[in-house]
């Protein structure tokens, strides 16, 4: 195979933290010979050029499902060629600016620019600043409304393209829902774009961005203006563009390809392990969790195409751990045939199971004894709030009982390491429920002991860790009407909880707060921000996601500039208002969102999808979880 | 894991037969950026997609059985580095080698293999002697000034330490069938668990005695052409080394 050499000189690439980052060839990664050819020969080529744009840096990139899912989806086309793109750190954004060499992609080393379309993934709104770094090292116009027939179509996709108001001035297009066909109907209308500039009618510009709005859940932002009046009102400019974009999902995934010979990045990762995605959605509806109400309905796979892609993945990556993926692990119904069978194929072959997010009960503790790699990380729960009050305020369905019967299950099978996950700053949240973790904390320690007497044992050093994170409002949750905690107000929380869970077995980890204030801005913000982020990202402001290079009073600074203050984002929104967000759908109905709140000030908990249908609108879908065993009430479903 | 502490778990095991193949390969393009544990992954993992037998340590942690002659900086290329892989059952090296290169990433080549019987001497504790090959402006000449030295002192920073070292012991000799080019130059240097010279150090003491900018010798192109064991001058290529057998030892 040819190899496409960086366009850096050795000691440039010498000088880098990790300079294998920047230099690509890695297994399994496409690059198609005959348009490199064409374009060598003629200097053009009939394939879409499709850069997957990841703003993090490398090693967080390539651990991310939604890049290997989609370049693998690209690259299967007859007549697109996906290339990957990331983040350059400090030292090589320096590196790049000076010597003016333009920001390129791991496969044949094409700056951005040359591509006919740049696809971003947006996980966190933290790395909106990253998005701009990337255009701007790729000499690409930052703002949508300067770049013209000449330059990339620039698009995005993932959980923050659902509101991407603040980011709207930036992209030419936002892609909503999940991925798979969409994006390939996208590119068949660049196709057609580029194939018109030959003909005697090429197509604009603004022609092609119509065109596009054809496609279901492709949201084109400069179709669309702003009011503000009571809230940010976005509506469509005339009456050639749809009112409200409604998210697409996959209807099968048993069908529907996936990645079973993913890139296999040689530099060791954030997750090095092959992904195995077991479903999408989730039963559960905490009320906080924005990945909860925006992949429903649930749909799953099937025990046989998962154990075939299991092991295909294990043969053609290479990998010795291999990691479920969905949101509740445990919730797939035939999780422990799934299990049995994956570690079967396993055998011999020191390949191990990662299993987050697993409930644990005697049926998982007893696996987990099978699977090295959990032993290792030790016991996990997130009961996310202190009492049960609160967590039947957040419809968290986790009862003490049962982390009480696990854990002195686990205790007596010898384990001694116990991670507690829980969120400060939630709705209704009171002293008690705060005290409440650390009186959970220290009663989980209590039992350690007491299952020592018990049984005469002589134990080990009990460690428990005790996280919090602090609650965001998110747009598509019955939380997003709901204020924030000042900053002050969390950290006397924090500080509260501190003092008293003081123990030598109890470790307490906090998150950093500053970020979380951020995040909420981004997260409920319309497009005023834009102005923000760009004036921000001019400053020298990217890479916000790392909590050392993330400066909140300079943000606060520009936003205050800008005549905006934080609380504008972070005070309780009206039920009255127009959202943001209020012109996309993502199947679950406002009016069910709004009822849940409610229920939440009631403190009363609403069942799993699986125990009986609420009717909460993604129904309208058609397919999954919704049609599974009974018939869903039609009445409630909008 | 350190080289070191994978070797020890390898020797604390209890015996089982191994079935050795000792490998010579090569390292060029985007692969030359990879630290020593990446590199070793690599192999790993290419092992692991040709679904080769291969046998692995015991323990906690089991790691697949490879070792490596001597680690490979990063920025360094190779035209012969070595390595032991230790299998279950015998295998034919044609074939070892094309079902591991089949499964490495470019820049990565096995070049070729043997069968060796399992050897008692470790192959990182043979490794005394290594070439390489410097490309940059001007080089040959430097290298030259450097070898009529006394001393070549260059700071080196272990274990976060900065320490004064003199790497001119090191260097052994410029080796006379490496051509005349002016830009180009070959040469013995100590390598191995004894006396190990990096090659960075000879480049910077190129730039701080012999004449060199900085930024040239930055810049040089760096190839590992051969490994060698016994005592300089007498020395043999890694894979022509006569191999002391496991057995004859616990006899
Ligand atoms: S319609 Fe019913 S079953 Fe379907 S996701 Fe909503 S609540 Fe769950």
């Amino acid at each position: 195979m040819k190899s496409y050499p960086a366009p850096l000189s050795k000691s440039d690439l010498m000088s880098v933290e990790s300079p294998a980052r920047y230099v690509g060839g890695e297994f399994n990664a496409v690059i198609k010979e005959d348009m490199m050819e064409e374009l060598e020969k003629t200097g053009k080529t009939s394939y879409v050029r499709f850069a997957f744009c990841f703003p993090d840096i490398y090693e967080i990139g390539m651990s991310n499902l939604a890049l290997q899912i989609l370049y693998h989806v690209l690259n299967e086309s007859a007549f697109v060629a996906c290339e990957r793109a990331f983040s350059p750190w400090f030292d090589m954004d320096k590196i790049l600016r000076e010597k003016d060499i333009l920001l390129y992609s791991q496969e044949t080393k094409t700056p951005l620019c040359d591509f006919d379309i740049l696809g971003f993934t947006l996980g966190y709104e933290m790395c909106y600043t990253n998005v701009l770094q990337m255009m701007d090292l790729g000499k690409i116009p930052l703002l949508a409304k300067d770049r013209d027939e000449d330059d990339p179509i620039i698009c995005c996709g993932g959980p923050c393209a659902y509101n991407v108001e603040p980011m709207a001035d930036f992209f030419d297009i936002a892609m909503m829902g999940e991925g798979e066909e969409m994006i390939l109907e996208l590119c068949e209308k660049i196709h057609e774009y580029k194939q018109s500039k030959d003909t005697d009618h090429p197509m604009t510009r603004a022609e092609l961005l119509r065109n596009c709005d054809a496609i279901e859940g492709i949201y084109v932002p400069s179709l669309y203006e702003v009011s503000y009046h009571g809230g940010a009102l976005v509506r469509p400019v005339d009456d050639g563009v749809k009112p409200v974009i409604k998210k697409r999902i996959i209807s099968d995934l048993d069908t529907c390809t996936y990645p079973t010979a993913p890139v296999v990045s040689n530099l060791r990762v954030v997750h090095d392990r092959s992904y195995l995605e077991v479903f999408r959605g989730c039963i559960r509806g905490c009320r906080f969790c924005q990945a909860g109400f925006i992949y429903r309905p649930v749909r799953e796979k099937s025990v046989d195409v998962l154990c075939e892609q299991g092991r295909l993945l294990e043969k053609n990556t290479g990998y010795d751990e291999m990691g479920l993926l969905s949101l509740a692990t445990s919730d797939y119904t035939h999780f422990p045939e799934l299990a049995e069978n994956l570690l079967s194929t396993f055998e011999g072959h020191h390949t191990s199971l990662s299993l987050p997010s697993l409930r644990l009960d005697s049926f998982s503790l007893d696996l987990m004894e099978k699977v090295q790699s959990t032993r290792k990380s030790g016991l996990t729960f997130a009961p996310e709030a202190g009492t049960q009050r609160l967590r039947d305020v957040i419809n968290k369905n986790i009862k003490e009982e049962d982390i009480f019967s696990a854990l002195r299950l686990a205790f007596m099978g010898g384990w001694s390491t116990v991670k507690l996950y829980f969120m400060l700053g939630l709705p209704t949240e009171t002293d008690e429920d705060v005290l409440g973790i650390a009186d959970l904390a220290k009663r989980i320690e209590k039992l350690y002991y007491d299952v020592g007497r018990e049984t005469g044992r002589k134990m080990r050093k009990l460690e428990i860790t005790v996280s919090t994170s602090l609650f965001i409002p998110k747009p598509f949750t019955p939380f997003q009407w709901e204020p924030q905690n000042t900053k002050e107000e969390l950290i006397r929380k924090q500080h509260l909880l501190k003092d008293n869970m003081r123990s030598r077995n109890i470790r307490y980890a906090w998150h950093d707060f500053d970020s979380s204030v951020w995040e909420v801005v981004l997260a409920r913000g319309d497009r005023r921000l834009g102005p923000v982020l760009l004036e921000g990202y001019r400053a020298g402001h990217f890479f916000d996601a790392w909590d050392d290079h993330f400066h909140l009073s300079d943000w606060e600074e520009i936003l205050n500039r800008h005549g905006m203050t934080i609380d504008e984002f972070a005070r309780e929104f009206s039920e009255e208002e127009t959202l943001p967000w209020d012109h996309v759908s993502v199947g679950v109905s406002k009016k069910f969102l709004l009822s849940e709140r409610h229920k939440a000030h009631e403190e009363k908990t609403t069942p799993s999808c699986r125990e009986h249908c609420s009717g909460c609108g993604a129904a309208s879908f058609g397919v999954g979880e919704c049609f599974a065993k009974r018939e869903v009430k039609a009445d409630a479903a909008e | 894991m350190l080289q070191s502490e994978r070797e020890k778990m390898m020797t604390l095991q209890p015996h089982q037969k191994a079935y050795v193949q000792r490998a010579c390969f090569s390292r060029e393009g985007a692969t030359v950026y990879l630290g020593h544990l990446d590199l070793m992954t690599c192999f790993e993992r290419a092992a692991r997609r040709a679904e080769l037998p291969i046998l692995y340590s015991q323990g906690y942690n089991p790691r697949p059985m490879m070792v490596f002659a001597l680690p490979l900086g990063v920025g360094i290329e190779s035209r012969s580095d070595y390595l032991d892989v230790s299998l279950e059952v015998p295998y034919d090296p044609v074939l070892f080698t094309e079902e591991m290169n089949r499964c490495l990433p470019e820049g990565l080549q096995i070049l070729r293999s043997k069968q060796i019987p399992e050897p008692k001497d470790s192959i990182m504790s043979i490794v005394t002697t290594a070439t390489y090959r410097f490309e940059a402006t001007g080089i040959r000449e430097a290298m030259n000034d450097a070898m009529k030295r006394e001393t070549l002192i260059v700071t080196k920073i272990a274990k976060g330490k900065e320490k004064q070292t003199d790497i001119r012991p090191l260097l052994l000799s410029i080796k006379k069938d490496g051509g005349e080019d002016p830009d180009a130059v070959e040469f013995f240097a100590s390598a191995g668990s004894e006396k190990n010279v990096r090659p960075d150090l000879i480049l910077s003491s190129l730039s701080l005695y012999c004449g060199m900018d900085k930024e040239t010798a930055d810049s040089a192109r760096v190839i590992r052409t051969g490994l060698f064991s016994g005592k300089y001058p007498k020395i043999l290529p890694i894979d022509e080394t006569p191999i002391r057998k496991f057995e004859d030892f616990t006899n």
